[in-house]
């Protein structure tokens, strides 16, 4: 083993160390969290994702049938051929059955905002050591995604804002992550506030909105939009309803717990805006 | 003793697999929702470097090592390279341990990978949720780590069985008894 540490092979090795910690040093300075190498391994594992996605949420019941097929499959060879095919085209059925739901909702989406451009997107991935629910989406750059760009659901409730686009996968940071920071106001009282992630409410999928006056009139059951103020977001995205109002550890202003209409930790498709 | 031309394609067949079974846990590990048990889900990524690093040398193993920890940087969302060096030394570390010390028993690979991933998932939670100073902190510690740490070590066998058969099924010989 002490031999080990004097080979060429132990100096590769540090290289390779002294190369990651380079690579981690750039994207840390430039606010990335990628590097070229992560992008050629995603591009490479994405579509894996896609399949594995669609198999394993939307349809499950592709499983069951399949059991239930091998028996038969035992019994006459002709009849599995025939079956094979036929789950094959299940698989391709319920993913246009659900592009098509998403395109049916995307069109109500883009009548009410014209001036919109939408990309559909489908989530791929969810690694359990973010702890605020961020995904993957299977669309990048190459269908124009960019960094920055809002992420909203089938119905327009807003999800969060893309963070990193790789060429053909995206990474979402949610609204309830506390980097995350928008403008919002509440929609029947117009009071403004800044609508943020916290890791006390984000296990619950909520939220908070946060430097709400004290004179605030806003109440439980009162929705929030985002105000498209600082050209982030698009304004009078739906945000969720208001499930408690908490004083502020300062006391100088209030704290609304919110409830996200959209369903961050479970969402299994969203709409990218491009371009608004 | 095998021909050269045979020991390569051999190589290229048994890397070819670890790649394959690389994409395979990247997939597992992402799947919405797939094996997940509150805010715990089980990680694939770790016990495969472990594995391939105990039946590969510690240099291919540290090497390969790396390549999981950028996946896991990648689907993780983490910066790019902190995974990566965490799982490029534990792989090696581990490599060396199981020439020098350890036993190769599907036990003992589970009770190590379970060490390690702990040590993973401790260091992940310090830099990115205590040190934050994010509240909540001890309820995401208890609901998370220890049930994703067992859940790793129990699926962390079969991984350790495909690992092995891999290896062995390639095994180069190059004719010393």
């Amino acid at each position: 083993m002490k031999d080990f540490f004097e080979t060429w092979k132990f100096r590769i090795l540090i290289a390779v160390a002294v190369f990651l910690a380079g690579l981690m040093a750039y994207a840390a300075a430039n606010g990335r969290l990628t590097a070229a190498p992560q992008e050629l391994l995603s591009v490479a594992v994405a579509p894996f994702q896609k399949v594995a996605s669609l198999v394993g949420g939307g349809v499950s019941s592709v499983w069951e049938k399949y059991t239930s097929i091998d028996e038969t499959m035992e019994e006459n060879e002709a009849l599995r051929a025939e079956n094979a095919e036929l789950r094959r085209q299940l698989v391709d059925y319920d993913q246009l059955k659900a592009e098509n739901e998403a395109f049916k909702n995307l069109a109500g989406i883009q009548e009410d905002n014209p001036e919109m451009s939408f990309v559909s997107a489908f989530v791929i991935g969810r690694d359990a050591l973010d702890a605020f629910g961020g995904f993957t989406l299977d669309k990048g750059t190459a269908h124009g995604v960019e960094r920055g760009d809002t992420v909203i659901d089938d119905e327009g409730q807003l999800l969060g804002t893309v963070i990193e686009a790789d060429l053909t996968s995206c990474r979402v940071l949610t609204i309830l992550h506390p980097s995350f920071n928008a403008a919002g106001v509440v929609s029947r009282t117009r009071d403004n506030g800044i609508l943020t992630g916290d890791a006390a409410y984000a296990a619950k999928g909520q939220c908070v909105f946060t430097d709400l006056s004290r004179e605030s009139m806003a109440s439980v059951g009162d929705e929030i939009i985002t105000t498209g103020l600082g050209g982030v977001y698009p304004p009078d995205i739906l945000v969720g309803r208001i499930v408690s109002i908490e004083p502020e550890a300062s006391g100088t202003s209030v704290i609304a717990v919110i409830q996200p209409d959209a369903d961050v930790l479970g969402v299994k498709q969203a709409f990218i805006i491009t371009d608004y | 003793m095998e021909s050269r031309r045979k020991r390569r394609r051999s190589q290229f067949y048994k890397w070819g697999l670890y790649v394959l079974l690389l994409l395979a846990c990247t997939v597992l590990q992402t799947v919405p929702g797939f094996l997940q048990f509150g805010q715990a889900k089980p990680v694939f990524l770790l016990p495969l470097a472990l594995a391939v690093a105990v039946w590969e040398d510690e240099f291919s193993g540290a090497l390969f090592g790396a390549v999981c920890g950028l996946m896991w940087d990648y689907t993780a969302g983490r910066t790019v390279g902190l995974l990566a060096l965490a799982l490029m030394m534990l792989s090696f570390g581990v490599s060396v341990a199981s020439q020098l010390y350890l036993k190769l028993t599907q036990t003992n690979f589970a009770l190590v990978t379970a060490g390690a991933l702990a040590l993973v998932l401790c260091s992940d939670f310090l830099f990115y949720y205590a040190m934050p100073g994010y509240s909540n902190m001890l309820e995401r510690f208890v609901g998370y780590v220890p049930l994703t740490v067992l859940m790793s070590a129990v699926l962390s066998v079969p991984l350790y069985r495909a690992v092995r058969w891999t290896s062995e099924t390639f095994k180069i010989d190059n004719g010393v008894i």
